[in-house]
């Protein structure tokens, strides 16, 4: 007579844990020993309890501070995570296609005067601006600009978000260099506690044009640091 | 992150017995997953690494717990959805309570275990990385904590 199956290989069996012809064979005991039937039973009615119990302890909305902290996680984790983070609201609000075609410059002034000039009617980015929207990764601390998501627009241009000196925005890299797709005053940081993220701090006027604007996701670590070394073609 | 807010706050609830301790410990966790974001990788899994966190908290705030001999374990008398209907809310009452302490009466190494396998459903493999153990352990725990919940449920 073969041994009775250790209370591992039960558990792995309730799992699904074991290979196809052991779940089989298990399967086979079981309708043979009522004892070994009961225990798997009564685990699957315990399983089904604390599901039920745990439920219910957690069936109010999660607190209102839970969700603020989540929802400081940065833009570029935002997007990863899923679309979910962008609020339609945004999305309609701003008018893109003009806007873009434009350009939003909020606040110029405040931008240290060599970083962003002007390139044959096209506002573009200059000095350290354009040094990091060039070379810098958005894993880079350091002072300067930072850099925030970098992604390929509709039309297959390289674009990346930025900030620096109290301003954020992104630009696009077209045939006079990175161009100024959008530029505006970063909100102040609140006052929400010692955690809050920089990227977090990127006005939503930014985020919804990026929104607009972004052709599938932002790119990776990977990709990001492909398409630097790359030259950005 | 505020999509993985649910299962974090049922695996946390589960860990702490108590629905205030888990949100608590949440927010633990996600504060502390915020401060670190630089060590999650991109491409892998957001969920492991944040349930990884929160048993790592878990444990943190449980150590330092002992000290003072606080026991988190606190099932909320106004548990809703059973004040309406005396008698099966009496009877759902004392399921939820059964099973709650049925939980809390397992060392907490085989209580994360089981909550991640049999509640949020994680593979083997995967709550295994999460815990950060071998499989072979993580069936052992798992086993064991089945047969002690054995000894709390009713007669089937």
């Amino acid at each position: 007579m073969e041994t009775d199956p250790t209370r591992e290989t039960l558990s792995a069996f309730i799992d699904g844990e074991l290979p196809p012809r052991e779940m089989e064979r298990i399967a086979a005991l079981l309708a043979t020993r009522p004892d070994l039937d009961a225990w798997v039973r009564q685990q699957e009615t315990l399983r089904t309890d604390i599901g039920k119990s745990l439920a219910e302890l957690t069936a109010a909305p999660a607190p209102e501070r839970l969700v603020r902290i989540a929802q400081t996680a940065p833009i570029s984790w935002r997007w990863r995570l899923g679309q979910a983070w962008q609020r339609p609201m945004l999305r309609t609000w701003i008018p893109a296609g003009a806007t873009l075609a434009l350009g939003v410059l909020i606040g110029i002034a405040v931008v240290p005067p060599g970083d962003i000039g002007s390139r044959g009617g096209q506002v573009v980015a200059q000095g350290a601006l354009a040094s990091a929207l060039n070379g810098k990764l958005a894993s880079e601390a350091g002072s300067g600009p930072r850099i925030g998501i970098t992604f390929r627009d509709h039309d297959g241009h390289y674009c990346r978000s930025f900030d620096a000196d109290g301003q954020a925005g992104f630009a696009c890299r077209g045939s006079k260099g990175w161009e100024i797709a959008m530029l505006a005053t970063q909100p102040k940081a609140e006052a929400s506690g010692p955690y809050r993220m920089a990227g977090s701090e990127m006005p939503d006027v930014i985020r919804a044009a990026i929104a607009a604007r972004i052709q599938g996701e932002p790119f990776d670590m990977k990709a990001e640091k492909s398409a630097r070394d790359q030259g950005w073609r | 992150m505020v999509q993985l807010l649910p299962r974090l706050r049922r695996f946390a609830t589960g860990l702490t017995g108590s629905a205030a301790d888990g949100d608590d410990l949440v927010q633990d966790t996600v504060e502390r997953a915020l401060k670190n974001l630089h060590q999650w990788e991109p491409g892998t899994r957001l969920d492991s690494w944040m349930f990884r966190i929160a048993k790592n908290r878990f444990l943190d705030i449980r150590r330092s717990h002992k000290r003072s001999g606080v026991v988190a374990m606190d099932v909320p008398e106004d548990a809703p959805a059973i004040l309406s209907d005396g008698a099966r809310g009496a009877e759902a009452h004392m399921m939820l309570r059964g099973a709650a302490q049925a939980l809390d009466a397992l060392p907490p190494e085989q209580r994360e275990a089981l909550l991640l396998v049999a509640v949020e459903g994680f593979s083997y493999r995967d709550a295994a990385d999460i815990l950060e153990i071998p499989i072979g352990t993580l069936t052992s725990r798992i086993a064991r904590a089945r047969d002690a919940l054995a000894l709390w449920a009713p007669e089937g």
